[in-house]
């Protein structure tokens, strides 16, 4: 995974991240909208954020223990409904994160 | 006068067939689902069949509500939903028409190991790794621990919890009421559905919904039971291994999928003009306190159990007009099985038609008491007793009427069904015509 760092196995991070999403919550990609909010559009539940990060160290072979994804939306997502704010976007931030962080 | 239960609801997934009618079908036809193991790749193993769910598997994820739910749902589990869920249909029981915190859910469960494939090889892969790191000391548990948290997906381990089957079932219904789970083995779903009727009769509940689930072919599970040398060798004629009564039985064969009914208390289904199945009329329930894989010679907590279902349904043992017996194939049941119906039934076991449908669709372990209640149900609706197939020549201690090879035209307006766990625990319950 040399060059650009958003391309991941020569595939762009979002698409890879929408793909993610869409397995986790069992849902076709293209429901997986830029915005949507996992918990509130797409039903996301606290157990399917676990799902989510193992996916995610499988599919960027990196390891991220869960208290990195928690740790992270506290920072980022501080004071904010998380019903609401936990979108693709935020994820992919933090997948650009722990790359960056390998 | 008491309140009656009422049965209104049947739902079964077996490898004879998935739903009331397609069970029911199969049951008539008295062929045996037992097969070659497809699951997985038994070569290695001394047991090489099963009576399996095949086709039918994946298409069961229709009844469940969202689709995500079925990631968090065993094989088990999803056949327990679907089970529950046919059951509701079949009643007629739409959202809305009961108080949910007054719906209850009892499911037996609970099998043999994991039955996640993948999570079997991620333990394993996990185990090997760390014994090499151990060398000669043996495994090293820190290291295991590690590439256990590394390599397994947290979604993995809450499939195996015994519970969950339970729980999923109280998703889909909205059934806010008492929720318990029975594991006791292979008399789980017998259980489940008394206690069911139990939770009616105390007033906790208006409408249950009780039954069993298990998907006990998988790696592990037919292991144990080879270990333990209670499953058929027969691997070269499947279809002859499952042989209840017979005299050339040489152990049971595992099957797997689900069983469920709908109880409800008698004015309730009244009040909605429910059609009524049949009347669960009585429960017993012993233990023999023991040993846990030997049944007590004399048969006393066996025919305790069923003398006690007898007394709850206020039935005289010539009162009772078929028998679903507990009957594995495995020598030691169907002797002391027989001896339990002669010591609780008397003269009349002699002249009761008795037959074991693990027969056509092998044992369905923590699921076997619930799909044998909906077939004792289906005796009492559609006029036939279900047969005892590949009874050619019965045991010299086996001497009773156990409907051998054909299903009989019959139209029995009682019925027990009894089931017999390792450990010692046994179960009976009494339905009878409405």
């Amino acid at each position: 995974m040399s060059g650009d760092p958003s391309l991941v196995n020569g595939r762009p991070l979002g698409d890879l991240i929408r793909q993610i999403v869409a397995e986790v919550l069992v849902i076709a990609p293209d429901e997986v909208q830029p915005g949507s909010a996992l918990i509130r559009d797409l039903g996301a539940e606290s157990i399917d954020f676990m799902d989510l990060v193992f996916r995610l160290e499988e599919s960027l072979d990196i390891r991220i223990p869960y208290t990195r994804w928690q740790q992270f939306l506290r920072v980022r997502l501080a004071g904010a409904d998380l019903s609401m704010a936990i979108t693709p976007e935020v994820v992919q931030a933090f997948a650009e994160q722990e790359m960056a962080a390998r | 006068m008491a309140e009656r239960v009422a049965i209104t609801g049947a739902g079964a997934i077996t490898p004879i067939g998935c739903g009331y009618e397609a069970f029911r079908d199969g049951l008539r036809a008295g062929c045996s689902a037992v097969k070659r193991i497809t699951a997985f790749d038994a070569s290695g193993l001394p047991t090489r069949i099963a009576a399996e769910i095949r086709d039918e598997a994946d298409d069961l994820t229709r009844w469940v509500e969202p689709r995500k739910a079925t990631k968090l749902m065993s094989r088990a589990a999803l056949f327990g939903v679907a089970a529950a869920a046919m059951a509701r249909k079949h009643a007629g029981l739409d959202r809305g028409a009961v108080d949910p915190c007054r719906l209850a859910v009892v499911m037996g469960a609970g099998g043999m190991g994991p039955t996640d494939l993948d999570l079997l090889a991620t333990q394993a892969g996990a185990v090997i790794d760390a014994a090499q790191a151990g060398g000669s000391g043996g495994w090293d548990i820190p290291t295991f621990a590690r590439l256990f948290a590394e390599r397994t997906n947290p979604v993995a381990t809450l499939r195996g919890l015994p519970n969950l089957a339970a729980a999923h079932v109280a998703i889909q219904n909205d059934a806010r009421g008492p929720n318990a789970t029975i594991t006791t083995a292979c008399c789980a779903g017998t259980q489940a559905i008394g206690e069911g009727l139990r939770l009616i009769q105390r007033g906790d509940a208006d409408v249950v919904l009780a039954g069993g689930t298990d998907a006990g072919v998988n790696p592990v599970a037919v292991l144990g039971f080879s270990l333990l040398g209670t499953l058929s060798r027969r691997n070269e004629e499947p279809g002859r291994a499952s042989r209840p009564f017979d005299r050339a039985r040489d152990g049971f064969v595992i099957g797997e999928g689900a069983g469920a009914v709908v109880l409800e208390r008698q004015t309730f289904a009244e009040a909605r003009g429910a059609r009524v199945l049949a009347e669960l009329a009585g429960y017993g329930v012993s233990c023999d306190a023991y040993r846990i894989t030997d049944e007590r010679p004399d048969a006393e907590g066996a025919a305790r159990a069923i003398g006690l279902t007898l007394s709850d349904a206020e039935l005289a043992p010539a009162e009772v007009e078929y028998v679903n017996a507990h009957g594995t194939g495995t020598p030691m049941n169907d002797i002391t099985e027989t001896r339990a119906l002669k010591l609780s039934l008397k003269a009349h076991a002699g002249k009761v038609p008795i037959s074991s449908t693990k027969s056509m669709i092998g044992h369905l372990l923590a699921a076997a008491g619930a799909v044998e209640l909906v077939a004792a149900v289906i005796a009492i609706r559609e006029g036939f007793i279900p047969p005892t197939i590949n009874l050619d020549v019965a045991d010299d201690e086996c001497d009773l009427d156990y409907v051998p090879n054909v299903a009989r035209t019959a139209a029995p307006a009682t019925a027990l069904s009894t089931s017999f766990g390792f450990g010692g625990q046994n179960a009976c319950l009494a339905i009878r015509r409405w």
